[in-house]
């Protein structure tokens, strides 16, 4: 019975290794169990967060292996944009944007992008030259 | 149409220009044919073209949406993957987003000031310069319009990967690392894309600040919307 058993759970690993569409269908439903525990406890955090936080626990721990995770988790990641276009297009609600508004907001975006990368850039570069000064 | 009639043909056109959109991108590789541009600016006019409001729209890919929270959680796989990178240098990849961050907020809240911008738009500013399905995230915690952080999201990381290289060509820059954390923070998606044509490293790196700055700005602002 034991071996069975143990022959069982090998090939259910197999069959979640190879197969991302189980992959994704087990992602979906950690979401959702996320977003119900978010809900029932009442945390302060969106509910992708706390599976997010879940997911990366149950990998540490090594309760599950990231091969039962990394196709699903890689072909998501490689669609992200079609599931925010959606959300991008409800701009069409937006007409105000088409003017001096949609101009300020351009605005706000050149200006502040350099300086957020100008400066990330800057303090990573300090922060790589002290640590290679220590080490030697 | 009929209703449903109408939202499965919504969802079969956004699915078969981003199809179509990916498959142009990959053919000729230039800028203004990114799949993100490309297939917003085709859904919109198309939208505006039939006379289709919004809500009818959504009826349709609403579904498509609800799988930003399982891609969400999908991050965890590449911080599992560079853990042993995060340990060795996790101080200057927190520096880095801290300080990115702190400029990203700085700045787009002194210009909606400046430009006298209602509260509603600087709050769906605030979440820029974060990965799209965080920013979505932090933009309904601070109080904004999720429609206008995601495409605020989109122009910056379109714009932040086109102007990057030669930016920091101007800075004296020696290490992978703090090119890539600039593409990471300035540019999230777009910008990593960017930096891993750079290298291995300044991509690796471009991904892990983005995710970073996401869950800090999150997670910060969820905190202090709490307490």
């Amino acid at each position: 019975m034991k071996p069975n058993i143990l022959a069982a759970a090998k090939s259910l690993g197999r069959l979640i290794r190879g197969n991302r569409w189980i992959q994704l269908a087990a992602l979906i439903v950690l979401s959702a169990g996320a977003n119900a525990l978010t809900r029932v406890l009442g945390l302060p955090v969106p509910g992708s967060i706390v599976g997010l936080f879940l997911l990366l626990g149950l990998l540490l721990s090594g309760a599950v292996p990231v091969a039962w995770f990394s196709q699903g988790a890689r072909g998501l990641l490689d669609h992200l944009m079609l599931f925010f276009v959606p959300a991008m297009l409800g701009l069409v609600d937006h007409p105000e944007l088409v003017g001096p508004l949609g101009f300020k907001l351009l605005l706000a975006v050149f200006v502040g992008t350099p300086a957020v990368m100008v400066g990330t850039a800057l303090v990573v570069e300090a922060g790589f030259r002290l640590k290679s000064r220590d080490v030697r | 149409m009929s209703g449903s009639l109408a939202a499965v043909f919504w969802a079969l056109v956004t699915l078969g220009i981003y199809a179509a959109s990916r498959a142009a991108y990959r053919k000729y590789k230039r800028w203004w044919l990114s799949p993100l541009l490309t297939t917003w600016g085709l859904c919109a006019a198309l939208l505006i073209a039939l006379h289709t409001n919004y809500h009818e729209y959504l009826r349709g890919t609403h579904w498509l949406v609800s799988l930003l929270g399982p891609a969400t959680i999908a991050f965890a796989i590449p911080i599992y993957e560079q853990r042993a990178t995060i340990a060795r240098n996790w101080p200057i990849l927190l520096a880095g987003v801290v300080a990115g961050s702190a400029i990203a907020i700085g700045v787009s809240w002194w210009l909606a000031g400046l430009f006298q911008l209602t509260p509603e738009v600087r709050a769906s500013l605030l979440p820029r310069s974060i990965t799209t399905p965080f920013a979505i995230a932090m933009s309904e915690t601070v109080g904004g319009v999720p429609a206008l952080t995601a495409s605020f999201t989109a122009v910056t990381g379109l714009f932040g990967a086109a102007v990057g290289e030669s930016l920091l060509l101007l800075l004296p820059l020696r290490s992978a690392f703090a090119r890539g954390a600039s593409f990471g923070m300035g540019a999230h998606g777009a910008g990593v894309a960017k930096a891993r044509e750079l290298g291995d490293e300044e991509g690796a790196v471009a991904g892990l600040v983005m995710v970073f700055a996401g869950l800090l700005n999150v997670l910060g602002a969820s905190l202090l919307h709490a307490f």
